[in-house]
């Protein structure tokens, strides 16, 4: 089953650009990325599927339901973690849990309490009084405590320290094996990297391309740093398929996209000293993707 | 209803606040006003030395204060419809805007809950306070009424005077409400709506007493609920009735349909 079908969904403030013709699928049970930098359309698209703001043209759906025509029901379904956090300045934590459960019509209290354990938050705190960090935590028990289907994550480590982050992986990881489809955007590839299946990649407003996490890696790219005996000889080495070449002293470093076989003959002709062959981190392949498709 | 309870206990505070200075600004009032009967005659010689136009721009010109319905309707009423309708506006316009001024609005739609019933559940919130401000103020003048008389007074009138301030503040209020619709941060609600009260307000004295500006009438509802106009006529005119009638429907409807077309990203 499909859990997000968004089909040709485009938005435009007056005349600039929102999103332009954005088009995935996420099956059930899934942990899909939605990776761009600032300003591409990330919050734009979670917030034109929350119906926050109306789409300029195409359609979305969740659980098979209209976005813009069945919004109540969808969000019974679904919990939303929005990347700036805004709660009422009059509520303590355990108030703004309460009246966030109120909505659902269950009994939340058990999971707000183990929640809060988890994420060692303080429920008596005035929301106010709290530390970004914190009131994303907050806002991360909110977007789980009724047991969603579908958990929409906008920017969601943005404050939490690095065990919290693990804890929160945990916890979203846990939640999947359950079941849960998680729509995780971020601009952090390291944390994207960890978590996902596949990868949709925006960038200003358009879908460049959506990939499972593992292809887009490791079957294009190595990463090769090759270490010669002579300064001389580093101009050699020129070959089709190489990219972002970087040459300093007697070490040349590059992407590559070719066979493998073409450079280690290539290379059995010349003195070498040291020879690196790596995966790429995503950064390095965004990078690439990303100064390729601004050309 | 759980948006509803939430905007009772939210707006509660203002809401006491409000109600305390007015019931004591009317207990300060009335208060005098058995030494100003007493005082009748010679008030009313002061008064007829007042330049005209003070005493039409007060709305004393056709009025006999030594009536305590007259007195009233000149002193404590004016309290009533200009500060009341203060608060009804600042409390209309803020309802719904607030939730986007404090970004709060993005936790708020995430939950199963339609536009409509956000727009409904602060809008009867409105109302409730408006109607409990208004039914707490006419208790307590009628105890202030039974308590400092000097004779009998019209139980119809008494009512009438009662019955029109809650009109006008609706009628504020739901202007309120469909402004915040378009501006809503904080910062600019707030001067705004007191602004289109005083204004208002100072339009009707203007009609009141320049006869160049007579027709400007029509465009305050401060002169349709009028003290001197209601004690004269002994009915709120049906022409303003109508035109307060009409101005809150369409603003609460305009209200419905434009909240439920906006973008709201905060």
């Amino acid at each position: 089953m499909k859990v997000i079908e968004i089909k040709n969904l485009s938005k435009f403030y007056g005349k600039s650009r929102g999103i332009i013709d954005v088009s995935f699928d996420i099956p059930e049970g899934e942990i899909f990325g939605f990776i761009g930098p600032n300003g591409a359309g990330k919050s734009t698209t979670i917030r034109t599927l929350l119906n926050f703001i109306h789409p300029s043209a195409g359609s979305a759906k969740i659980f098979g339901m209209d976005c813009f025509t069945e919004t109540e029901k969808i969000k019974k379904e679904v919990g939303y973690l929005p990347s700036e956090v805004n709660y009422y300045d009059d509520m303590k934590v355990k108030d703004l849990l309460a009246y966030s459960a109120k909505f659902y019509k269950k009994d939340c209290s058990m999971r707000i309490k183990d929640l809060s354990n988890i994420f060692e938050l303080d429920l008596n705190k005035k929301i106010d009084e709290l530390s970004y960090g914190n009131k994303k935590k907050v806002a991360i028990i909110q977007a789980l405590l009724h047991e969603p289907r579908l958990l929409i994550l906008d920017e969601p480590t943005g404050g939490l320290d690095p065990l919290m982050q693990n804890s929160f992986f945990e916890v979203l990881k846990e939640e999947n094996k359950k079941g849960v489809t998680i729509f995780f955007s971020s601009h952090i590839l390291s944390e994207v990297q960890k978590m996902c299946d596949r990868v949709a990649i925006i960038k200003e407003g358009k879908i460049l391309k959506v990939e499972e996490i593992d292809k887009l890696r490791a079957n294009k790219y190595k990463k090769i740093k090759v270490e010669f005996n002579d300064a001389e000889q580093v101009n050699i080495l020129s070959l089709p398929g190489m990219m972002k070449v970087e040459r300093s002293g007697k070490a040349v470093e590059f992407l590559y996209s070719g066979k493998i076989d073409a450079v280690i003959k290539l290379l059995a002709e010349y003195g070498v000293e040291n020879l690196w062959i790596e995966e790429p981190s995503l950064e390095e392949v965004f990078m690439h993707y990303y100064e390729k498709e601004g050309k | 209803m759980i948006i509803f309870l939430r905007e009772l206990a939210k707006n509660r505070k203002s809401f006491i606040i409000w109600t305390v200075v007015m019931v004591l600004l009317n207990l300060m009032m009335m208060s005098v006003y058995p030494t100003y009967a007493d005082n009748a005659k010679k008030m009313q010689e002061m008064l007829e030395n007042y330049p005209e136009g003070f005493v039409k721009a007060f709305g004393m010109g056709n009025l006999d204060l030594s009536q305590i319905l007259h007195y009233f309707g000149v002193e404590a009423y004016l309290f009533i419809t200009l500060l009341g309708s203060i608060y009804a506006m600042l409390l209309g316009s803020s309802i719904l805007s607030k939730e986007e001024s404090e970004k709060t609005i993005e936790f708020l739609l995430a939950k199963p809950v339609t536009r409509n019933t956000i727009v409904t559940a602060k809008g009867l919130c409105a109302l409730f306070y408006i109607a409990l401000f208004n039914a707490i103020l006419v208790a307590v003048d009628y105890m202030l009424f039974e308590m400092f008389k000097k004779g009998d007074y019209s139980m119809n009138l008494f009512l009438l005077l009662s019955a029109a301030p809650f009109l006008l503040h609706m009628t504020f209020a739901a202007i309120g409400f469909v402004i915040s619709v378009f501006i809503v941060k904080a910062k600019s609600v707030y001067p705004l709506s007191i602004g289109v009260v005083l204004g208002l307000y100072f339009l009707s004295i203007a009609s009141a007493v320049s006869d160049k500006l007579e027709n400007l009438k029509y465009l305050t509802p401060f002169e349709y609920v009028s003290a001197s106009r209601l004690l004269t006529k002994e009915r709120i005119e049906p022409v303003y009735l109508v035109i307060m009638l009409c101005v809150i429907t369409l603003s609460v409807a305009a209200t419905y349909v434009i909240y439920n077309k906006k973008n709201i990203s905060v």
